[in-house]
């Protein structure tokens, strides 16, 4: 029987390339008490999650991340399991214990709880759900869990992991159906994937507004009724209007990851396409991207291994969607003709085709809209120029905007001050 | 030290490449520095609070400079302080800090373990930080194993994890093997989000410690 330590090494390796993980904090400040109201309460949520350690490619490691068991009724072609020689698994005790040992020596800021599917997924989740029962009820741990979410799991069992966890993911791992066929044909994509990330955003949605309800009757407090909105608010674009949105369970929302470069074929437009649907329709947070890695022993063995800059690019454009309100149609315009994102930063390719036809931004006249379109200027440099403007200041010259962190190095070729732009190698050619 | 946007506009708020910092801000955190001087509140009350806040002057520069440091330090000790707990509900570690920031340290550890009184040594001066289940802060010129067995008396015996055989050293360092990605290491990446102390232990490129001997030791030397 393999110690504990055995087991974290070995299942460690095996969780590592799940990089759905981040120091995200669930804002529970508002609800201390969400699990328990225990005076031996241990962790808390309300601040961001600090980094306790940093890995060699410089990822931050702050959840205890291993997987429960590496045994696994599927075989993906992407997967570690290919390479594993020995399958164990912990029990719910051993793997909350150890959890909790490791908190009380700070380096971990909270637990991602993951596992392969043993012989079901409903039984699995089970296992797992006794983890987070013990944590949340015997230990008091009102810190950061991540859960995983297995595909397949059924309904009832997702309820209960929403009212214990600050965040839930479904790996979506491909596009499309045909795509996850293609690496992973065991798994159903409406099903079991899409299915259960429609069910997660509903659950939270009625759990929270009915919550809120209640609330509201007990306190006659207004600010419950923007809670309210902010859970189901929705942009312009059909983008969740606010991302922390305070709400009374699951804050920190569901998110999902992709293989890159596992399906043959399966272009950056099509992987843009399907988080952009996400967005809208089940209330994703915020997508992961994690490039393959031929797995020695796997199906996808001697397949070459997806570039890093291809997973950086595509986080750049998620980036551009979430957060600088982006269109996806927007993005189209500059893919290459295979359907892939051009090499380099993003935003700079659109920018270029952009002023080609629109002309240069001039920083005294653009809408914020406009100013977040120039590469070097970003929503809290462009707000800050709004706000000076609204205060009668003109921007006479390029330090004013320097002053302002404006990255005039990006920013200089598509600006006009106070008519003059940056003089270029085309201006002196007939 | 908060930098809060308060709920309504503040007519004093900066448009600048950093927001800097209020005057009250500055009077309540700049003393914890430790080459504070007094004139530097002297300073702080004469300068106009547009001035201050704006990080174009120079006054101001000199004074976010000072507040980085003081908050950099005590995020690195919430980082990377390592901390063991005994039966009696005592959790301690040790910390190296140079500026007035133990009571910030104190107070992160008592928001993880409220039920529990936190004793942090400071190799730097000598002095032990306790913060109590109330939120009590003091500090005693003692060594940590002395307070933490002070602070054990009458305490009641609460076995924390025992059936956790080996050290918690142990467990870490195989958790923290298991999750490395030899395709992705990033060694520029990698030196820059740690402290720079150590990027310089025995082991680590260019590793010949340099700095103060007692950053190697391991925390069981101090009791």
């Amino acid at each position: 029987m393999p110690s504990t330590l055995e087991k974290i090494r070995i299942l460690g390796e095996n969780s590592k390339y799940d990089i759905c993980a981040s120091t995200a904090s669930s804002r529970t400040k508002k609800y201390p008490n969400l699990f328990g109201n225990s005076i031996n309460r241990v962790g808390a949520t309300a601040t961001a999650g600090i980094c306790h350690s940093y890995t060699p490619d410089g990822r931050c490691m702050s959840l205890f991340k291993a997987l429960y068991t590496n045994k696994c009724i599927y075989s993906c072609k992407y997967c570690f399991i290919h390479s594993c020689k020995q399958r164990i698994s912990f029990t719910p005790e051993e793997y909350a214990r150890t959890f909790m040992k490791l908190y009380s020596m700070n380096v971990v800021e909270g637990i991602f709880i993951t596992s392969g599917i043993c012989r079901s997924a409903d039984d699995t989740t089970e296992d797992l759900l006794d983890v987070v029962r013990l944590l949340r009820f015997k230990y008091h741990f009102q810190g950061y869990i991540h859960f995983k979410c297995l595909p397949g799991a059924s309904q009832h069992l997702l309820k209960e992991a929403i009212t214990l966890s600050d965040r839930i993911s479904v790996n979506t791992e491909a596009s499309n159906k045909e795509y996850l066929a293609e690496i992973a044909e065991q798994k159903d994509f409406e099903n079991d994937i899409i299915m259960r990330q429609r069910w997660l955003k509903q659950i939270r949605v009625k759990h929270n507004v009915e919550i809120l309800k209640i609330m509201k009757d007990m306190k006659q407090d207004n600010q419950l009724e923007f809670q309210e909105k902010m859970i189901k608010d929705k942009r312009q674009d059909g983008y969740k209007k606010f991302r922390w949105d305070g709400a009374p369970i699951l804050n920190s929302g569901q998110t999902t990851q992709f293989v890159v470069g596992a399906a043959e074929n399966e272009t950056d437009w099509d992987l843009l396409k399907r988080i952009d649907w996400q967005y809208k329709e089940v209330d994703l947070r915020r997508a992961y991207f994690s490039s393959f890695i031929p797995i020695k022993g796997s199906p996808l063995a001697n397949k070459k291994a997806e570039s890093m800059e291809r997973e950086n690019r595509l986080y750049q454009t998620d980036w551009l969607l979430r957060i600088y309100h982006y269109k996806l149609n927007e993005i189209k315009d500059i893919l290459t003709e295979e359907g892939n994102l051009p090499q380099g930063d993003p935003k700079i390719h659109f920018a270029q085709h952009n002023f080609r036809d629109h002309g240069l931004t001039d920083p005294n006249q653009a809408s914020y809209k406009e100013l977040i379109r120039v590469p070097g200027i970003g929503p809290i440099s462009a707000k800050r120029i709004i706000n000076l403007r609204a205060q009668k200041f003109e921007f006479k010259s390029r330090e004013d905007l320097k002053s302002i962190g404006v990255v005039l190095k990006r920013a200089d070729p598509y600006l006009k001050i106070n008519g003059r732009n940056q003089t270029t190698l085309l201006n002196f050619c007939n | 030290m908060t930098n809060k946007k308060s709920d309504c506009q503040d007519p004093l708020e900066v448009i600048g490449r950093a927001k800097g910092y209020s005057r009250k801000e500055l009077i309540m955190n700049l003393p914890r520095h430790s080459k504070f001087a007094f004139n530097l509140i002297q300073q702080v009350e004469k300068i106009p609070e547009e001035f201050l806040r704006n990080s174009g002057s120079p006054m101001a520069k000199k004074f976010i400079r000072i507040m980085r440091e003081i908050s950099l330090e005590s995020y690195r000790a919430m980082q990377f302080t390592r901390t063991e707990i005994n039966n009696r509900g005592v959790l301690y570690g040790v910390v190296s800090l140079k500026h007035r920031v133990m009571d910030r340290v104190l107070h992160y550890f008592h928001g993880r373990w409220p039920q529990c009184v936190i004793c942090l040594y400071n190799e730097y001066n000598g002095q032990t930080g306790i913060i109590n289940e109330k939120g009590t802060i003091r500090e005693l010129k003692l060594p940590l194993k002395e307070v933490v067995e002070k602070m054990s008396e009458n305490r009641p015996d609460i076995t924390y994890f025992e059936d956790i055989k080996f050290s918690g050293e142990k467990l870490f360092k195989t958790l923290y093997n298991s999750q490395n990605i030899i395709e992705r290491e990033n060694p520029r990446y990698f030196k820059k989000m740690i402290p720079d102390y150590c990027y310089k232990l025995p082991g680590m490129k260019n590793g010949v410690e340099k700095r103060n001997k007692s950053r190697n030791k391991k925390l069981n030397e101090f009791l």
